[in-house]
């Protein structure tokens, strides 16, 4: 068991990574923006720490700190522009970012290496390490909603009316959001380039954004579960239909709009509402057993 | 040399014109932001290359079934992915990530087709006629793309304001429901405004396969990302904002591709749109009622 497990770990770390990365997006989904930057702050984070460990011999761990804090602070200033634009333009001005800083990698030869990228990285991380990363950034997910943040950030995405007449300010909560998204991206990517041993510039182009958005969506973007479940599916999914192998973005873009149609909610969000639902019901049958009738009346 | 490179500006430019009408028709009209255009576009191109290649017809012929593939493509589209969406009143990025689950599907077969090849139109398919002028070329060609380009928006224009059908496209972009009332059929009024856009991204893809001379299969998604410059300079669903849009981002294309490098005119076109959006996000002819939509206050 423990053999098969190992033989699939690489699987298993691009399961973590992506899990990270979509997570990452959700959060930012969660508060009503979308911004879809997420994989422009990973390829900061992972640019930093490839950078930091081969050229300066930085210690890893500290320049995978380095890469998350830096792409905080990118998403951080470019939260301030993004907050004053509306839902679809978000996510067309992060497509730019994206875009921009995929030929910065590209062409700034002295710094990133141009389109070769930058080998030779440390393996520093194992499959611990991300299981850790990946669990406690669940369980910080799974508290933010106990707490004020997490709740005002739903209030924004239901209705932002509602959220400004509570007195909720929708700006600084989704720049909050915003900054958190870049961590976690950065910290994402510097992770990434520390398994991988190099980044390349083609990496953090339109394809990772496109898996990182389908995750985060497949998943639910509001459970703390969401991205991982999301980034399992889409990471085991393709691997277990090899038969289909030649028809692989087929495949997957087909999922992507049954799945919007028919799941907009994504799988586990559906799955802890319908958990809510019945906990509820049975909650009332509970409280008013005596007499059904009554029941109905009370609730 | 400036002049000549003023000249492949403004004809790059047109090209990129003609395909952001079609973009901007959609963005305006449906608010959707249809990430599918550029693998229609892309599917266009070889069924124009395929009629001429196979079945050796004339170019004028390619051009048609571009636009008649295009439309239908994008008809299809806006069943599949788009309908049930509205059906169900989804989010705004719902749209968003059905049409990159149908340009997925598109792009991927299409690889299988064309087996990863990049593909010619047979030689002598367009006259190679080049005209002199004060020491500037322009080929036939380059002549007929503007001369599309600007033809197409006239056309248009005429469509969206003079025309019957332009007034139940501009009543249903107001307001789908308020037409609904009124008696006009709004799911008829969108297949059409999909037919017309997704026809205008087909004429793009024929004319750019063969200004180029080549057709493959990713041809679309530099030309969409493009677009997207082109219709945010150009401000939000605005016809003649697409046109200059597209001359503008055109001409500094090719300006800094010939006094610079290529990887800059990327860069700048790309910087361009963010900080457009970021500066003036309702672009150059956007309209005040864009503001709304587009900005928080």
């Amino acid at each position: 068991m423990i053999d098969y497990l190992l033989s699939y770990h690489s699987v298993l770390d691009h399961i973590l990574i992506y899990a990270l990365l979509a997570s990452s997006q959700a959060i930012v989904l969660r508060a009503g923006t979308f911004s879809i930057g997420t994989v422009a702050y990973a390829a900061v984070g992972a640019y930093t720490t490839a950078i930091l460990t081969t050229k300066y011999s930085w210690n890893p761990m500290l320049a995978i700190f380095a890469g998350a804090v830096l792409a905080g602070i990118t998403s951080g200033v470019m939260a301030f522009p993004l907050g004053r634009l509306r839902g679809i333009f978000q996510a067309v001005a992060t497509l730019a970012l994206v875009q921009v800083v995929v030929t910065i990698a590209i062409n700034w030869d002295g710094v990133t290496n141009g389109a070769l990228g930058i080998n030779g990285i440390p393996k520093a991380v194992s499959t611990g390490w991300l299981i850790a990363c990946v669990g406690i950034v669940i369980l910080m997910v799974r508290q933010l909603g106990r707490y004020r943040l997490g709740r005002a950030m739903d209030v924004i995405r239901e209705d932002e009316t509602l959220a400004v007449s509570l007195g909720i300010s929708v700006a600084y909560h989704q720049r909050l959001a915003m900054i958190m998204s870049g961590l976690l991206a950065g910290l994402a990517g510097g992770l990434h380039a520390c398994v991988s041993y190099a980044v390349t510039p083609e990496e953090f182009g339109f394809h990772m954004l496109v898996q990182v958005l389908a995750m985060a969506v497949l998943g639910g973007t509001l459970s703390a579960w969401g991205p991982l479940v999301g980034a399992t599916v889409l990471v085991v999914l393709p691997e277990a239909f090899r038969v289909f192998a030649e028809y692989r973005n087929v495949v997957q873009g087909a999922w992507l709009i049954v799945i919007m149609i028919y799941l907009p909610r994504g799988i586990a969000d559906t799955i802890s509402t319908w958990r809510h639902d019945r906990r509820v019901e049975r909650a009332n049958s509970r409280a008013t057993s005596p007499d059904p009738k009554l029941s109905r009346s009370s609730t | 040399m400036l002049i000549q490179q003023l000249v492949n500006g403004i004809v790059v430019g047109s090209t990129y014109a003609i395909f952001a009408l079609g973009f901007t028709l959609i963005f305006g009209i449906n608010k959707v932001l249809n990430m599918a255009f550029g693998s229609i576009f892309m599917c266009s191109a070889f069924a124009g290359l395929y009629v001429v290649r196979s079945l050796g017809y004339p170019f004028w012929l390619s051009l048609i079934v571009g636009m008649a593939a295009g439309g239908v493509l994008s008809v299809i589209l806006d069943r599949a992915a788009f309908a049930p969406l509205r059906k169900r009143g989804a989010p705004d990025f719902a749209y968003v990530l059905t049409s990159i689950g149908a340009s997925m599907i598109l792009l991927s077969l299409a690889q299988k087709l064309s087996k990863t090849e990049n593909l010619r139109f047979p030689f002598g398919t367009f006259p190679e006629v080049a005209f002199e002028l004060g020491g500037v070329s322009i080929q036939l060609l380059q002549l007929l793309i503007v001369g599309v380009g600007v033809l197409m928006l006239l056309v248009l224009m005429y469509a969206l304001f003079w025309s019957s059908l332009g007034r139940r496209i501009r009543s249903v972009a107001f307001s789908a429901d308020t037409s609904q009332l009124l008696g006009i059929n709004a799911e008829l009024v969108n297949l059409q405004v999909f037919f017309l856009a997704g026809a205008l991204v087909g004429l793009a893809g024929v004319l750019i396969g063969a200004a180029f001379n080549s057709v493959y299969f990713l041809m679309g998604e530099p030309f969409m990302m493009r677009a997207f410059a082109v219709i945010i300079l150009g401000g939000l669903g605005s016809i003649p904002g697409a046109l200059l849009g597209g001359l503008a981002i055109g001409i500094v294309q090719s300006l800094s591709y010939a006094y610079i490098s290529s990887a800059a005119a990327d860069a700048i076109v790309f910087a361009i749109l963010f900080l457009v959006i970021l500066v003036r996000p309702t672009g150059m002819f956007g309209l005040e009622s864009a503001v709304v939509r587009v900005q928080r206050r």
